[in-house]
């Protein structure tokens, strides 16, 4: 089937893009998106044009680079995947497609469909970890964990640090990262000596970033390809405000 | 990890949360929920007007004439104060957190006609606010040396005021059909069985809110009879 796309094409961050069009021969619905951006690239480099630049790297939904928003939507239309996991036969011949970055002022674009998202690493850099001296594995049954907690803790962390909250999220705001990063540790014993420490440093640093302010319009949660629950930006909020009060 | 280390004392632990981004919304939502409070007070109190014009009057008449009602009148101002001056920030720091917006954005079908509209509708309501205060408080325009019962009919037997009514306590309906759930949810309190229920709960409140104010302009401006409303009473509150 042949696949009309509308890219965004942006030589670099300071100079202006435009969304450009492209009709993409020879795709089959086996593809997966990716393997079709792939094929438009082999058809741009042999007319001799400049490829279309683009992130991923797993292409098995686990790494969180594959960041596009295809028809207003980060990662496309399914539900609970990355672009990766997205496959052509969702769409069919004839199709007219847009694909854009993610976009965010946090999120500087580096070229077409490329962004840099260092600063969720300066927000998980700041206070996204335990501290703790590793010495051998210590016994597993040593500390206590209740079910829930475990599993709401694993649920947080399966955040794969996309970035398709803040892609999705009509404020830009990347309340629901935070909010994954600051529930894994504080629902677990290990993370209870730097509790406070973290969710005041690390709700500092996405500040700092210029990331916008939740306004409870659950985008990100409909976004997110890991299905991170908003109890956790609810969580991230009381952990903040107990934190403000108690800390010293 | 050092945690903020320019602000270890309390007083700026407090300064740096009023702020942040989540505390920030944490205020506005405060002052959403005691703004919902007066909404509720100052229904009931407005429904009196069901009852007849003499208690309506009576009840203006002992509400302007209590000592504390000028406190409780600038704590009004300050809750409005609070909530728009932070929530207009907070517009201004989302809209700057995205400078190059998306050709399509689709999203995924979770924004809410409330949620889409809160700028709007906020903007909405404080034009009504400022309106119904210069008319119906300090009563510039509409009939003169009459009860407030009189005034009050004065001005919704024009029917311009009255759509205009409407139309605004729609946009308070709407404003808070997102907001109730919004605040308890900035709060911090979200819970897989209560939360379905909040946001119902939320939309039943948004809507009584709308259709307990609606009903006043809609029925002495459209369905009441002019002739049997006038009342002659002693003691109006002017
Ligand atoms: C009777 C008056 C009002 C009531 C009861 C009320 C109530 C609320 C509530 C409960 C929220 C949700 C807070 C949250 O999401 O955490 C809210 C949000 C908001 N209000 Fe109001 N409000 C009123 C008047 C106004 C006015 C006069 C304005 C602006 C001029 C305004 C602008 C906003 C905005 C922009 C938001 C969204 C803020 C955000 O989502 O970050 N409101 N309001
Ligand atoms: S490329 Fe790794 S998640 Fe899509």
């Amino acid at each position: 089937m042949n696949i009309t796309l509308k890219v965004w094409r942006q030589k670099n961050a300071s100079q202006p893009g435009a969304l450009v069009e492209y009709t993409v021969k020879g795709i089959v619905p086996e593809m997966s998106f990716l393997e079709m951006l792939d094929t438009l690239n082999e058809q741009l480099i042999a007319r001799g044009e400049d490829p279309l630049a683009f992130d991923s790297d797993c292409r098995e939904g686990i790494c969180g680079m594959c960041d596009l928003v295809i028809d207003g939507r980060a990662h496309g239309p399914d539900k609970g995947a990355t672009t990766c996991q997205l496959h052509m036969r969702r769409y069919k011949d004839g199709d007219v497609v847009t694909v854009e970055p993610f976009r965010s002022k946090a999120f500087p674009i580096v070229k077409d469909l490329v962004v840099d998202r260092s600063s969720f690493d300066r927000i998980q850099a700041a206070g996204g970890f335990v501290s703790t001296n590793t010495g051998g594995a210590g016994e597993a049954n040593a500390i206590l964990i209740p079910h829930d907690k475990a599993e709401k803790a694993m649920d947080a962390a399966s955040c794969i640090g996309c970035g398709a909250c803040v892609a999705a999220c009509p404020n830009a705001s990347a309340m629901l990262f935070v909010a994954a990063k600051v529930s894994q540790y504080a629902l677990l014993p290990q993370g209870m000596p730097e509790r406070e420490k973290r969710v005041l440093a690390m709700r500092a640093a996405m500040d700092a970033e210029g990331f916008g302010h939740c306004t409870n319009e659950y985008e990100c949660e409909a976004a997110c390809p890991k299905d991170i629950k908003i109890s956790n930006i609810a969580r991230l909020n009381r952990e903040f405000f107990r934190a403000t009060l108690i800390s010293e | 990890m050092e945690a903020t280390p320019d602000c270890a004392s309390k007083p700026c632990r407090i300064f740096e949360f009023l702020e942040s981004s989540i505390g920030k919304k944490i205020m506005v939502a405060a002052a959403g929920v005691l703004l919902c409070g007066f909404l509720v007070a100052h229904l009931l109190g407005n429904l009196l007007m069901f009852v007849g014009g003499e208690t309506f009057n009576r009840y203006a008449e002992a509400l302007v004439s209590n000592p504390l009602l000028p406190l409780a009148e600038a704590g009004l101002v300050g809750l409005f104060l609070i909530h728009i001056v932070l929530s207009v920030r907070a517009t201004l720091a989302n809209r700057a957190a995205r400078p190059e917006g998306y050709q399509v954005y689709t999203g995924k079908g979770a924004r809410t006609p409330g949620s889409r509209t809160m700028a709007l509708t906020g903007t909405l309501i404080l034009v009504f606010v400022i309106i119904h205060v210069a008319t119906l408080k300090y009563q510039l325009g509409g009939p003169k040396g009459v009860d407030l019962f009189a005034h009050v009919l004065g001005w919704f037997a024009n029917p311009w005021y009255s759509i205009f009514y409407v139309l605004a306590v729609g946009g308070v309906g709407l404003h808070l059909s997102h907001g109730v759930q919004s605040a308890i949810q900035t709060f911090g309190f979200n819970h897989p069985r209560y939360t379905p229920l909040i946001r119902k709960a939320g939309l039943a409140f948004a809507f009584l809110i709308f259709a307990g104010f609606a009903s006043l302009p809609v029925y002495f401006g459209f369905i009441h009879e002019p002739a049997l409303a006038c009342c002659p009473t002693e003691g109006g509150s002017k």
